[in-house]
């Protein structure tokens, strides 16, 4: 089968998964839920119809299994139960691999013998029995009770044709029942149908055929070859044989309706991309970006008059432009929310929790690679509220809360900015607990544990090899915590804030860019290089006479309205302090700050552009992370951009502290900062 | 040559049909993805024949069989094939009656997809 189909496959049946499971998980709280039930009907349907035309077996089996189950449910023939919808999901998982096998282009060693037979055992037992080759001849005659002769002699009166059908339906036809009923319709619209076997009541109650045949006695005022015509263009027959009962037949005329021809338009309102083309439109869209400032900046520093209007025009135009690919990067909140019903069904139940999840604001854009970076830490403060947060009915009722615990999910767009707040109604971060944790695993000292403020306490719990769960569950714990959480989103160019009200519940807060492709940044130049710092990530910018930097013990720091604030000098820190002329320095590595040892706090190296600045002010630049802040010492601030981020080839991807590059507006190259790995 | 409709709320079952009625001369002169826009592009192209997805979502509580009653309500003599997968005979059945002329069951053989067309083509 083709690739193309292949894509398409792939990308589609992995909506209609979403969607099952999705629709599973409302269906088990409202079983009465016509409109997931029929939506999961569908999806599953569609999934088993595609599966079998691209000739993958284990999926339309599992699926077509899946199906007639729904359709019993749909039915009302069996009621929705929870260890129905287990089934149903864990098919669901099982065909979810089984696609994954799929998209790797592997051959599937996957058994679905276990689902087949966990659904099997709620199906109602149906054999199918296996059909002999018949003939014409083994079709039975019709009798006729009194009424159907009556109605026989009437047609006969009135000088109709009264024909005798026998008909065999083609042994490779799927739907017999379907077809048979399609024959017998066509019939009773050139005529009336006196008696037929099956009959088409049979039909409709989808009664199965003893035979794959149709033996009907009908009258009609066409004649025998239009009859059989009619007939014959019905597909999926195989042998007929229409003989008249009686009379010669009349002359009839036979009809042809004629289509009016008209005018056509044909239009595609949407089309599937790639994203990498995206990828690489927005690549190139920065590029023009750049090029465009070039041009203009030209213009007006040449005064060329002629073109100011249609650089103006391409300014405008650019704009436009890229606000519009952007807008194409971008797609909805409920590609990942919407997997967290199932992610919070699940994980209560393993919890013997009940709660529910309220998710809002699930139609608000984000940047997809956002979206894909955030789907993880979401399910892990999912699980935080659900492992530690949540209690159990039983504490909850004791507490006079209703034993159903609430997590709410709620996104929401702000100037350029997305927040994401998880907040569930569950007991709250024991201050207390978290404190003697901290002293055990020594993250903080007796007399710090004193001192601190509440708030700074509860920052503690987001530094790594903190945990409060008592033993490590197999939900959540085990090693993975908070500062993963944290450490995410920030390296996302976002923030995660939390607040916590014992008995009330917790809330967590994710703030975080709108795009990663286009990001504000400060310009900074160390020495003779320019450096891009992420705005999100700086809290203020203050200059410093030399003299104001003072040493405790190894590391230098400064002091900032009563805070102490280590500083780190960029152009040792990168390394790229050789080519500068240093004079009063020794020579020393060019690793991070706390090898800055020999460093007088009056030295001259941190100075860029002369000699001959020495008492002049140095700029620095202070950054917040982890809830600390660092000041970093640049040689001049340049200001603030928004720059298109240039993700670096791989080879010198690991670079540290730096995170990708960007073009500037003169051409040149800036590195952008990697504010996380200059811990 | 005749110009035909696709129905169907899987892009894959519409690329699949499309190719397959393209082969052999078709013109493809709409693809709906829903009932509700079959109806309206019913209307406006007038296709000679249509295939109809028999379980598609409902839009304005239109869904495959609302939409073939709506189609033969503005023009009896429209040509509808149901595209069905097995297991969906009470949907076939009412399809018919609602005036689908034919059915074709999914997963389907090229040759009988066009031998459907054709025959209602006559």
């Amino acid at each position: 089968m083709q690739d193309s189909y292949r894509e398409i496959f792939l990308s589609e049946s992995q909506e209609y998964l979403k969607n099952i499971s999705n629709c599973l998980v409302k269906l088990e709280s409202k079983p009465g839920d016509l409109n997931s039930l029929n939506e999961i009907f569908r999806c599953t349907h569609t999934l088993k119809g595609m599966s079998a035309t691209m000739g993958f077996e284990k999926i339309t089996q599992l699926s077509h299994l899946m199906e007639d189950l729904l359709d019993e449910l749909r039915s009302q023939k069996r009621a929705v139960t929870s260890n129905i919808i287990d089934s149903l999901l864990s098919s669901t998982d099982i065909l979810e691999q089984l696609i994954q096998d799929v998209r790797l282009k592997q051959d599937s060693n996957i058994d679905i013998s276990l689902s087949l037979q966990g659904l099997k055992k709620f199906l109602s037992e149906e054999a199918i029995p296996p059909e002999e080759k018949i003939t014409l001849s083994d079709i039975d005659s019709i009798r006729l009770n009194e009424a159907e002769q009556n109605r026989f002699k009437q047609a006969k009166e009135k000088g109709l044709n009264v024909f005798k059908l026998k008909l065999l339906i083609a042994e490779d036809c799927l739907m017999k029942e379907a077809r048979a009923f399609l024959v017998l319709t066509h019939l009773k619209k050139i005529g009336e149908l006196i008696q037929s076997v099956p009959a088409m009541e049979d039909l409709k109650k989808e009664r199965r055929l003893e035979q794959p045949s149709i033996s009907a006695i009908f009258s009609t005022k066409e004649n025998q070859g239009t009859v059989l015509q009619v007939i014959l263009n019905i597909p999926e027959i195989e042998e007929v044989s229409l003989t008249a009962a009686e009379m010669p037949p009349l002359e009839a005329q036979a009809k042809t309706q004629l289509q009016e021809p008209s005018a056509y338009i044909k239009k595609i309102q949407s089309m599937r991309i790639p994203v990498q083309r995206l990828d690489r439109i927005m690549n190139l869209m920065g590029e023009l970006t750049i090029a465009k400032i070039q041009l203009v900046q030209m213009v007006e520093s040449l005064k060329l008059a002629s073109l100011d209007e249609i650089s103006t025009t391409l300014d405008r135009l650019t704009s436009a432009l890229q606000d519009e690919i952007m807008q194409t990067r971008l797609l909805p909140a409920s590609y990942i929310l919407d997997s967290f019903n199932r992610v919070v069904r699940d994980l209560s139940k393993k919890k013997n929790k009940e709660v529910d999840l309220e998710i809002i604001g699930s139609e608000i854009e984000l940047d997809r690679i956002v979206l894909d970076e955030i789907g993880d830490p979401m399910v892990h403060l999912l699980r935080n509220a659900i492992d530690h947060g949540i209690e159990t009915p039983e504490e909850r009722i004791a507490k006079g809360k209703s034993p159903r615990g609430k997590i709410s999910i709620t996104v929401s767009r702000q100037k350029g900015q997305i927040y994401i707040e998880v907040a569930d109604d569950g007991k709250g971060i024991d201050l207390n607990s978290v404190r003697r944790i901290a002293l055990e695993r020594g993250l903080l000292t007796e007399l710090e544990a004193a001192n601190l403020d509440e708030k700074k306490i509860l920052e503690l719990i987001t530094l790594p090899g903190f945990s409060t769960a008592k033993e490590v569950s197999d939900v959540s714990g085990r090693g993975v915590g908070l500062d993963v959480v944290k450490i995410r989103v920030e390296s996302l160019g976002g923030r995660l804030d939390f607040e916590t009200k014992p008995q009330a519940g917790t809330r967590f807060l994710l703030t975080l860019p709108l795009t990663l492709a286009i990001i504000k940044a400060m310009l900074v130049k160390v020495q003779q290089e320019t450096l891009a710092i992420p705005l999100m990530s700086i809290r203020e910018t203050i200059k410093l006479r030399p003299d104001e930097i003072k040493r405790v013990q190894n590391f230098e720091v400064v002091k900032v309205r009563n805070e102490v604030i280590p500083i780190l000098r960029m152009d040792r820190a990168l390394g790229i302090a050789a080519n500068a002329p240093l004079q009063s320095h020794k020579p020393e590595g060019s690793g991070l700050a706390s090898d800055s040892q020999s460093h007088k706090p009056e030295g001259s190296g941190l100075a860029s552009d002369s000699q001959s600045q020495t008492n002049k002010l140095i700029p620095l630049v202070i950054i917040e992370y982890e809830a600390k802040s660092l000041g970093l010492v640049v040689s001049k601030i340049i200001g603030e951009q928004d720059i298109v981020v240039k993700p670096l080839p791989s080879f010198v991807k690991k670079t540290k502290g730096i995170a990708g590059a960007t073009i500037l507006g003169n051409g040149r190259v800036a590195l952008i900062l990697d504010i996380m790995s200059l811990r | 040559m005749a110009k035909v409709m696709i129905v169907d709320d899987a892009l894959f079952m519409r690329k699949m049909l499309s190719d397959i009625l393209k082969k052999d001369g078709f013109e493809i002169c709409a693809e709906a993805e829903n009932g509700k826009d079959a109806v309206d592009k019913y209307q406006q192209l007038k296709p000679d024949v249509v295939t109809m997805d028999i379980v598609m979502p409902k839009i304005n509580d239109i869904d495959g069989i609302g939409a073939v009653k709506e189609i033969i309500k503005n023009d009896p003599g429209a040509k509808i094939i149901m595209v069905s997968a097995m297991g969906q005979h009470s949907l076939v059945v009412e399809a018919i009656q609602a005036g689908a002329k034919d059915f074709i069951t999914k997963p389907f053989q090229p040759s009988r997809v066009l031998e459907a067309i054709n025959r209602i083509l006559k």
